[in-house]
């Protein structure tokens, strides 16, 4: 008694058979069950249905089978005509014509056209092999449509889920500005009112309570700033942005005055963007260059330069400049380089600035060195629409 | 010349109702102050319903846009509606600073929009000024009926 | 001046109440634009944009206008009807300024829904401390229906 079986021959009978549903476009019996045999003999266990004409093929479909084999010449239509039938449908299904002599250039013309294969009636040998190599293929495409899709839907959840965020910071730094104004102006009345009448540490404990109320207050005003960049009720339109630095310096005017700063501006263009907006954009760089001045009464330029593709911005100043190792950093949110005791502000100023720039499809960046002032510029595209209007 | 201003404040805050009354002190104000807390209450206050059946017509209405109940742009439309109250002035006192409650408070006949201001000082000032204008060198419209 | 950029509309007749408002006004740098009408036309015509000044433009209407009831062509009383009954220029705030004492003036000024109504003082520091007070109420506490211009935001009340 062996401890082995004698294995059989492996004969093609006995290899694992691939499932195979196949519609045939063949007005010929014979060539049809031509055809079968060489599936079968490549391993293919075939369901076959065979039909003649364009009806039939079309009735056919409704249950798509997963490969056509169809003749080139039939009586009343030609296998192509079979390929754009099933392009009309809407189906992936791998077409292979399967005809007598078929010239290179008709066969080149039809892969041309979108037929996968094609396979001579004197060489269905290659058939098998011909299906298979078609099925992988088109298993491919699927698998990239799929990641396709789950591309997309990961984008727009994205999209969503930074909407959110958006819409969270909004609502909450606009919530937030009630309660605390009830707690800064109530703070605020009581250092008034009772100053010097309770004990030695009450002014003191209720001055800091008003700072931080107070800095609370600009803190969330900010943000809401910050957040409010790119929601739907800016509206774009064509802005003059001659206008916009008049009335930003108007609304500096108490600052120009106290610094004895000059501020000038060169002839500047209109542009497509949200007049506010601009005007944030301007208010904060002049701004700040009024208020990081140096020794001497600041000077403040703001000029525009154009070239084919975009303006190009500068506000520059006379000012304390800026080290170029923080060049960057600047216009990242709370970021401050100096001490709240030095210069007052909670570092969104530029955040904003940029955040709206780049709304427009701009950029924004510094050219400083320490103590040597600062220039900073900005670019708008020309044709300025919004980068994402969702 | 009038003997007592009357000033109803509209607002749903009891904190902002005291501020106001605070400021009115500093401002030396020496007329009478009633405030409610909702539009509903704010019409029975004019209509002299109920408890308020012995109100003084108010010669200046202070109204804050978010109340409960009726808001106040309802009110205010209510107000410049009724014979008997449309020449009342209506100052509106709101901390929205949107522009579209700003445009839309005109439209209802509203006579001015100031915001409520952030801070102590500057709420203080605010509220002088109002009594300072709307008491001071402004003729105010009679108290006696429509004619 | 650039008419679309103005802050207030005199509209008086009187030389010296014009001298007089224009220096309160200035004093207190309100307005560096303030635009005069000698007469109700032309008053109308600044405000609806036509005639010499179909150049302006409804959005930009001034923060404030300074009526005064008697005036040639047109007067106070129709301008105001004009201003409050068309959609374009209802917003805007009018305040009367007259040397009327007719109650029956100061009625019909509110009844067509001016914003305020205030009657001229005999005497001349009178005079301009109201006017002072008008305009640092109207274009510095008030928040005028066109809000959206940068000065308008940042017009704080009064320090």
């Amino acid at each position: 008694m062996s401890s082995f079986a004698v294995q059989p021959a492996l004969d093609q009978s006995a290899q694992v058979k691939t499932r195979l549903s196949a519609l045939l476009v063949e007005d010929n019996q014979l060539d049809a069950e031509l055809e079968l045999r060489a599936l079968r003999q490549g391993g293919f266990e075939v369901k076959a249905r065979i039909v003649q004409d364009e009806a039939a093929f079309r009735k056919a479909l409704k249950e798509p089978p997963e490969i056509v084999l169809a003749d080139y010449n039939l009586p009343s239509w030609t296998g192509v005509e079979a390929l754009h039938i099933l392009r009309q449908e809407g189906l992936d299904i791998p077409l292979i014509l399967v005809s007598g002599a078929l010239g290179d250039v008709t066969a080149v013309e039809c892969i041309k056209r979108g037929v996968t294969d094609y396979v001579l009636k004197d060489g269905l040998a290659r058939l098998p092999q011909a299906i298979r190599r078609a099925l992988e293929e088109q298993h491919e495409r699927q698998l990239l449509r799929q990641a396709e899709q789950g591309l997309a839907r990961k984008a727009a959840e994205l999209a969503r889920s930074n909407a959110d965020l958006e819409q969270f910071a909004y609502v909450a730094s606009h919530d937030l500005q009630e309660p605390l104004r009830m707690v800064a102006t109530y703070t605020q009345l009581l250092a008034e009112r009772y100053r010097g009448r309770l004990d030695e540490n009450a002014d003191k404990f209720i001055a800091y309570a008003c700072e931080g109320a107070e800095r609370m207050q600009v803190l969330i005003r900010d943000l809401l700033a910050f957040s409010r960049v790119g929601r739907k009720e800016n509206e774009s339109a064509s802005v003059d942005c001659n206008a916009v630095m008049r009335e930003v310096v108007q609304g500096l005017a108490v600052a120009i005055q106290q610094s004895k700063a000059t501020v000038t501006f060169g002839s500047l263009p209109e542009v497509w963007g949200d007049r506010t907006q601009m005007a944030q954009v301007f208010q904060n760089l002049v701004g700040n260059a009024l208020k990081f001045h140096s020794a001497q009464a600041p000077t403040v330029s703001v000029q525009a330069e154009e070239n084919e593709k975009e303006w190009t911005f500068s506000v520059a100043d006379n000012g304390i400049g800026i080290a170029p190792e923080h060049a960057e950093q600047i216009f990242t949110v709370f970021h401050r380089l100096h001490a709240r005791t030095e210069y007052p502000g909670n570092g969104i100023g530029l955040a904003i600035c940029k955040k709206i720039v780049e709304r427009y499809g701009g950029r924004i960046w510094v050219e400083s060195e320490a103590g040597a002032g600062a220039t900073f510029r900005f670019t708008l595209p020309r044709e300025s629409r919004p980068a994402a209007e969702a | 010349m009038k003997s007592t201003f009357h000033l109803l404040i509209v607002d749903d805050n009891p904190a902002d109702v005291s501020l106001v009354e605070e400021a009115l002190k500093v401002s030396a104000y020496a007329g009478s102050c009633q405030s409610v807390g909702d539009g509903v209450e704010a019409m029975a206050y004019l209509s002299r319903r109920g408890s308020f059946a012995q109100a003084p017509k108010p010669d200046l209405v202070l109204l804050d846009l978010n109340l409960p109940k009726r808001d106040g742009l309802t009110v205010l439309a209510a107000m410049k509606a009724g014979p008997e109250w449309r020449r009342i002035p209506v100052v509106i006192f709101s901390t929205s600073r949107l522009g579209r409650d700003v445009a839309r408070s005109y439209e209802l006949g509203a006579n001015c929009y100031v915001s409520k201001p952030g801070n102590l000082s500057e709420y203080f000032a605010a509220v002088k000024a109002i009594e300072q204008f709307w008491f001071g060198p402004v003729t105010l419209p009679p108290q006696g009926e429509e004619q | 001046m650039q008419t679309n950029d103005v802050d207030i509309l005199l509209v008086d007749d009187s030389p010296e109440d014009i001298d007089l408002s224009m220096h309160a006004l200035r004093s207190e740098n309100l307005a560096n634009r303030i635009f005069v009408a000698r007469d109700g036309e032309e008053a109308l015509d600044f405000l609806f944009c036509t005639g010499a000044y179909s150049d302006r433009s409804f959005d930009l209407p001034p923060k404030l206008v300074l009526l005064d009831l008697k005036l040639p062509k047109i007067d106070g009383l129709q301008v105001l009807q004009r201003i409050k009954g068309d959609e374009r220029t209802r917003n805007i705030c009018v305040v009367m300024l007259t040397s009327s004492r007719e109650e029956r003036d100061m009625i019909r000024g509110y009844n067509a829904g001016v914003n305020s109504y205030l009657q001229k003082p005999v005497d001349f520091n009178e005079f301009r401390a109201m006017v002072k007070l008008v305009g640092l109420y109207w274009v510095v506490t008030n928040r005028p229906p066109v809000a959206n211009s940068v000065a308008a935001r940042n017009a704080a009340v009064p320090k």
